[in-house]
């Protein structure tokens, strides 16, 4: 095949060049021509109306609105993600949402599009249907502008489970906590957490009473710990999640199953939690 | 970030694809004005005793969020009584009709076991949606009025099991298959 393509373009070149050399001037006229006329013609626009939840800090007497944006899908990348960043970028500056990584791994955009929690990095444009596109911040969160939501009690959710490594007895070699593989495997489906809160936002429970129920995000993480071999505070974290709130507020709907851009199962981390809580 | 480099044409062509964004804006805005202002409008109506109310934080952003007092009573036995008392009505409620008998006391331990069930169900839905951190008083009013109506329908089963033909009896009579 090699051998192939190199002889054709040698004998190509050959050809080239004893043109050129008869009529230099004509030779390269007609190939830029051809290059012309090569072009393909303008795609079909293919317009997408984006229906974005609007409200500004600034002006806390206004109503939030929705606010609609035309982009051409030729010309834009297939996610979510790119679209906004694209209306931010050539439409409206003032368009306010958070993004960082945009492959999934940081769970900055997390926002409610088409009534689903999801990344909008992960989450497609649906190109095949005509209907607009809706895109909220996450619901029943306090909003600080447009897409942004407040994360401020999450995050202090997040540290009163202790999300680190608890231990009174050193290592036996002074150096590093080893675990079995058994027991590294059950950490699997849960460290992959980026806690983008979709799931916590998605659960009803978490809704109504997000002040005293821990949520499915931050269980999952309590869950992490709970299940780490290495660690030694098991007793005083599940002692922790003793109260008709912080863990038994999760009526098993599911919804934040659902919604993991991640495809992990807060559902049956917390199905676990509570078997552990009975089960010492 | 990309749009920075691009050339000036397909920059054009956004221009004009803005203008026809805004002109339909305005015509849709025009067709569902009246839905979306009066989606957005309902939090003027809200109920007086469910206020949106502003974001309370307590302490700093750096201290991590109150751990409520461990009680096994309120956590995991509850949790566990509620699971066995509702798997148990399966086999209370086949049992009088498998063995072929009416037996008072097998009637009494599922009402028994329903009662139970119900006030705890009851229990939670109350929990969820009248917390007492919100609403303290309108969560003990319905907490008691829960404890209430429990009582009255079990005063109420006990007669209809002394005095009358009994629960397990009485669904025999009703059931028409």
């Amino acid at each position: 095949m090699s051998a192939l393509r190199t002889s054709s373009s040698r004998v190509l070149g050959a050809s080239f060049g004893a043109r050129a050399a008869m009529l230099p001037t004509r030779a390269a006229f007609t190939r830029s021509m051809a290059t012309v006329s090569e072009t393909p013609a303008e795609p079909e626009p293919r317009l997408k109306t984006f229906q974005i939840y609007r409200w500004n800090p600034d002006t806390p007497s206004e109503k939030p609105r929705m606010q609609n944006y035309t982009i051409d899908l030729n010309k834009t990348g297939p996610m979510i993600l790119d679209a906004i960043i694209r209306i931010k970028n050539e439409q409206d500056p003032t368009l306010t949402f958070r993004r960082s990584c945009r492959e999934g791994i940081c769970g900055s955009c997390a926002m409610n599009i088409n009534g689903q929690n999801t990344l909008a990095c992960l989450c497609r444009i649906p190109a095949e249907s005509s209907a607009d596109v809706k895109i909220y911040p996450l619901p029943h969160t306090y909003v600080v502008k447009d897409l942004v939501p407040d994360l401020t009690y999450f995050y202090k959710q997040y540290k009163s489970i202790k999300p680190y490594l608890q231990r009174d007895t050193p290592a036996e070699d002074g150096k590093e906590y080893r675990q079995s593989k058994e027991d590294r495997k059950k950490l699997d489906g849960l460290y992959e957490c980026i806690l983008c809160a979709c799931c916590s936002t998605s659960c009803p429970s978490y809704w109504w009473n997000s002040e005293e129920y821990l949520g499915p995000a931050i269980l999952l993480q309590s869950y992490r710990w709970l299940a780490d071999s290495r660690d030694e505070r098991t007793a005083e974290r599940k002692l922790n999640l003793e109260n008709n709130m912080s863990l038994y507020r999760c009526h098993t709907i599911l919804n934040c199953t659902k919604a993991c851009p991640k495809g992990l199962n807060p559902g049956k981390a917390i199905a676990n939690i509570k078997l552990a809580m009975n089960s010492s | 970030m990309a749009s920075f480099a691009r050339p000036s044409l397909l920059r054009q062509t956004a221009m004009a694809s803005r203008c026809t964004a805004i002109s339909s804006v305005a015509t849709r805005a025009a067709i569902a004005r009246p839905a979306v202002v009066a989606a957005f409008h309902t939090s003027s109506k809200r109920p007086a005793f469910l206020p949106p109310g502003p974001q309370k934080i307590q302490g700093s952003v750096n201290d991590p969020a109150f751990v409520p007092e461990a009680n096994s009573a309120h956590g995991s036995y509850h949790w566990a009584t509620e699971r066995l008392l509702a798997a148990s009505l399966v086999p209370l409620t086949i049992a009088p009709f498998a063995a072929g008998s009416l037996n008072p006391f097998t009637d009494a331990i599922l009402c028994g076991a329903v009662l139970l069930h119900s006030h705890m169900g009851f229990q939670q839905v109350v929990t969820d949606y009248i917390p007492k951190r919100g609403w303290p008083r309108l969560h003990k009013a319905f907490w008691w009025a829960l404890n209430l109506a429990t009582v009255t329908v079990g005063v109420g089963l006990y007669e209809f099991e002394t005095n009358d033909v009994g629960v397990t009896e009485a669904i025999k009579r009703v059931w028409k298959a």
